[in-house]
């Protein structure tokens, strides 16, 4: 006797509950950012012996592999070092309104953050623009408080 | 150092969105047994087994256990390997290094998805998940329109930033990239163990939507069920078992930070950049004893979840110039008769059983290589040395494997 | 083996509650170990990480551990099992001629991040065995306990006696993170059951931590250290997943991981010719089933080690003078923490643990239920 196989095995059911773990992530670097921007300043953390300059900052050196905690001010405005152009959401359905977003090297900085990009064409949009970031009127403390980049 | 050759490859009967007829072992074992019956090889004349997939994506820990019985691995020496995207190529270097210790002489390398099970977007995103977290705490609107909110580059993640930045750099226009997509794609309809196979012309590729410009919806790969393994064997092994083998000239691997989407610690990477891919492949081509990939590499498999990123690597691993691979495009070289013939099996851009992947790529130059390819793809010209590439982690992670049809000579 | 290669150095940190983020823990434990051997990061030229996305939460947990062990812009690849067989491939990268040094990192953070119990939840067959709800870590454990007992005629009591062994032990270890120096039988007997016949202080705690090791080639390594430990074999061999069919009173692959270990190393009676084990036993019943396979002490004489003292630190075969998993189990790392505590024992480094005059050691690791996946690798101090 031979055992016949089903066209379809039976589906069961099963979850990954991502809920019950409890992370301890390092947020010295990403507090002092916050912690800055309330004044509408951006600070981040620069290597004594290579010089990068980290935003947000780690507490080491990737490159150096010391532990690092200069704080230093960085400016509000950067240069484009890419940029995308967000025209479906993340399940692939048209948006209305298309978002340039681009990742940003602030003066002064070593690293790239992401940003929004206001008030131009996204057809304009250029690798090497230079951007400037604008504040919501009362800074609470938080990643919200750019409102926005613009170019100049 | 001991010298080491792929001697037989199994493949599922097909990569396609869903395996509904069997469960995670049985597919999987398809592919075993398919390795089995194409070398003449039995379960017992294997020393050992390495197994790797993609860590979370179906929701099973540590599945080589599950799997153990299937696998024909019961009583043997056993490792699982996971690096994400490249697991499949970390595999088979795994199984690779098991026979050049010295240690074992065959080898069976498996991997494998089966992405139907799993929810791969939640997989994926469990990459930044605590991080994720940190920045909605600290007021990030992830998906969201306002100042440092959104995720980087929208629906296609920093694809999008790495595409724009390799056009800006290498001149190429966003046209290069459908026609990239074309012709992997209807590579792809000659290969039976792809997934998408469908003629496909750069018009129909320009008919899809953008989902972040510069990218297309056509310039993305599929999600696959799959499963793909690889015998490896020591020399002396090869000459006694194998009627015909592709020797693992060259691996490496490299790393970087994970470069982007990580706001918790600045990044410091350009996604375009890939130093890891510069590192890992100049690692390989020196163990091969290539001194000019540009003229000695015959072929080329590069892990390209998107259409840009098969040019973005042949300039990064140094199979041409900077700004070179669009014009080797348009000269035709990279087709199936060119002279670098890239992606003849459709890349992961066609068939993405995420785990077998990276271990689709070596195991399509050995089979090139050894001229046994099935279907329409076969490159007519002699090949002698062939490159595939893995990439994953967080946009930091190259993995490399050059194959040859002669054994390195001389060399370590 | 086809080149001589030693462990230089190794470094451990463990708690039952992490108060730093694991990358810092890292970071701190590999710089330490660094600075202790008097390298950087760039004198390695190959790194194995060892975790597990289920036990961390991450997906690809390695990403996030690359930068803090060192390995940006580096050679790097990533074991998802137990650390011993990152250890083990770590060997076979030296032995292959392709590395010279190696640094193995493995961690997890079971007390904190995410319960062990679980993570074994998630390795279950997810169309059956997880739909049912019946077998667990604890539950498949006292099974295993069970059928031992059954077939030796062992008491719950030779169990409280391994596990009172090893908390006395535990108390001499400084990474323990559980331990009682005058621990008794009858202190194990106190403890609750969690799970019939498994008893509280019978079963791992959990764990935060990370090992970490440096390895290198055999010219390399008297470089490096005056005391290295050469790795003269290793082996390792899985059985079936389903519990159903093995014969749970033993273990065939442990038998046969060490078998594969001793032909390497030369050994052909290892209860003679070794003279420290550390087994990686979550349950004080694993560590006769496990010794035993191993050729360590005769089949079914848990009653008589215990009663003779032959495993404590002054006996015949000294098992687990660190404690082993029930002074503290760092999920995953644990059978890398096991090759640790071997090194520490032939570099004479055990302080108050020290097995006097220790020169060959066996090391165990185990994955998977009721231990389906065995790992053995034996340590010398003398070379070739």
């Amino acid at each position: 006797m031979t055992f016949e196989m089903g066209e379809e095995t039976r589906e069961v059911q099963g979850t990954w509950d991502i809920s019950t773990y409890k992370y301890l992530i390092d947020g010295a670097g990403m507090k002092l950012l916050v912690d800055s921007m309330k004044e509408k300043k951006i600070r981040g953390i620069k290597c004594p012996q290579c010089e990068t300059v980290y935003v947000p900052g780690p507490t080491f050196c990737r490159k150096c592999y010391i532990d690092i905690d200069e704080v230093v001010e960085i400016g509000e405005t950067g240069v484009v070092m890419s940029y995308a152009v967000e025209m479906a959401d993340v399940r692939g359905n048209p948006l209305e309104e298309f978002r340039l977003t681009a990742m940003i090297k602030l003066d002064g900085a070593d690293t790239w953050i992401i940003g929004t990009i206001s008030g131009m064409d996204w057809h304009d949009a250029r690798i090497g623009m230079r951007v400037k970031a604008f504040w919501v009127d009362e800074p609470v403390g938080s990643l919200a408080d750019i409102d926005r980049f613009e170019a100049i | 150092m001991r010298n080491v050759g792929i001697i037989g490859v199994g493949y599922t009967p097909v990569f396609v969105s869903k395996r509904k007829d069997v469960n995670i072992p049985e597919m999987i074992s398809e592919a075993v047994d398919a390795a089995f019956r194409n070398t003449k090889l039995t379960p017992d004349d294997i020393d050992a087994i390495t197994f790797g997939n993609m860590q979370t994506f179906e929701g099973v820990n540590m599945p080589h256990l599950w799997a153990a019985d299937h696998m024909r691995a019961l009583d043997k020496p056993y490792m699982r390997i996971a690096t994400g995207g490249t697991t499949g190529m970390s595999t088979l270097h795994s199984a690779y290094y098991h026979v050049a210790s010295g240690l074992h002489d065959v080898v069976m390398a498996i991997t494998w998805e089966k992405q139907s099970e799993g929810d791969s977007q939640v997989g994926l995103s469990g990459i930044v998940m605590p991080e994720a977290m940190v920045m909605v705490q600290h007021g990030m609107d992830l998906f969201g329109g306002k100042g440092m909110g959104a995720m980087g580059g929208g629906s296609t993640g920093a694809a999008a930033y790495q595409a724009m930045s390799y056009l800006h750099h290498s001149g190429a226009d966003p046209e290069h990239i459908d026609k990239m997509a074309a012709l992997e794609r209807s590579n792809a309809a000659l290969n039976p163990y792809a997934h998408l196979r469908k003629k496909t012309t750069v018009a129909d590729i320009q008919a899809t939507p953008f989902v972040s410009w510069p990218l297309r919806f056509g310039h993305t790969c599929p999600t696959s069920d799959g499963a793909t393994v690889a015998i490896v064997a020591s020399e002396e092994m090869v000459e006694k078992l194998a009627d015909s083998v592709a020797w693992i000239n060259g691996v490496g691997c490299a790393t970087s930070d994970p470069a982007t989407v990580n706001f918790i610690e600045g990044q410091i990477t350009d996604p375009a950049e890939q130093e890891p891919a510069r590192m890992a492949s100049s690692k390989a081509y020196a163990m091969a004893g290539i001194k000019d990939p540009s003229k000695e590499i015959d072929m080329a498999e590069m892990y390209n979840g998107f259409a840009h990123q098969s040019l973005m690597w042949l300039e990064k691993l140094g199979l041409c110039k900077e700004g070179e691979a669009h014009k080797m495009l348009d000269a035709g070289a990279l087709n199936i008769d060119g002279e670098l013939p890239t992606n003849a099996s459709g890349g992961v851009f066609s068939t993405n059983a995420i785990g077998a992947s990276a271990m689709n790529r070596p195991t399509e130059c050995a089979l090139q290589i050894m001229r046994k390819i099935e279907g329409g793809h076969q490159i007519p010209k002699k090949i002698k040395n062939a490159v595939s590439h893995g990439w994953g982690g967080m946009f930091q992670y190259v993995t490399v494997t050059v194959l040859g049809d002669e054994p390195r000579h001389g060399q370590g | 083996m086809q080149r001589d290669i030693a462990i230089v150095a190794q470094a451990q940190v463990m708690t039952d509650s992490l108060d730093i983020p694991r990358e810092r823990m890292l970071f701190d434990l590999v710089k330490g170990l660094f600075d202790k051997v008097g390298i950087t990061r760039h004198d390695i030229d190959g790194f194995v990480l060892n975790s597990n996305d289920f036990e961390v939460g991450h997906t690809i947990a390695n990403v996030f551990e690359d930068t803090p062990c060192g390995a940006y812009m580096k050679d790097e690849t990533h074991v998802e099992a137990d650390g011993m067989w990152a250890a083990q491939y770590t060997t076979m990268r030296l032995l292959s001629g392709n590395y010279d040094t190696a640094l193995v990192v493995g961690n997890s953070s079971g007390a904190s991040t995410f319960r062990p119990y679980l993570v074994m939840d998630y390795q279950l067959n997810p169309t059956y065995d997880r739909q049912l709800g019946i077998l667990n870590e604890l539950s498949t454990a006292a099974l295993q306990a069970r059928a031992y007992m059954a077939k030796y005629g062992a008491e719950e009591d030779d169990f409280n006696e391994i596990a009172a062994r090893l908390l006395r032990n535990a108390a001499l270890n400084p990474y323990a993170v559980r331990s009682k120096a005058d621990a008794t039988a009858g202190d194990v007997l106190a403890s609750d059951y969690l799970y019939e016949p498994l008893r509280q202080l019978a079963c791992y705690p959990f764990t935060d931590g990370a090992c970490a090791m440096i390895l290198a080639s055999g010219k390399r390594a008297k470089e490096l250290t005056d005391k290295p430990v050469w790795i003269k074999g290793m082996g390792n061999s899985v059985d079936t997943y389903y519990v159903g069919e093995r014969d749970l009173a033993t273990s065939k692959s442990a038998r046969m991981a060490g078998e594969r270990a001793y032909k390497l190393a030369g050994i052909s009676n290892p209860a003679k010719q070794i003279d420290v084990a550390e087994v990686s036993a979550k349950f004080a019943y694993q560590e006769p089933i496990i010794s035993e396979a191993l050729g360590l002490f005769k089949e079914g004489s848990a009653g008589k080690v215990a009663s003779k003292g032959l495993a404590d630190l002054g006996g015949s075969m000294p098992v687990c003078p660190s404690g082993g998993g029930l002074g503290a189990y760092v999920f995953t790392a644990n059978g890398l923490v096991r090759v640790a505590e071997c090194v520490r024992q032939l570099k004479g480094e055990a302080g108050e643990a020290q097995v006097s005059g220790a020169k060959t050691a066996l090391a165990h690791s185990q994955d998977g239920f009721c231990a389906q996946h065995n790992g053995v690798m034996v340590l010398s101090t003398e070379e070739g």
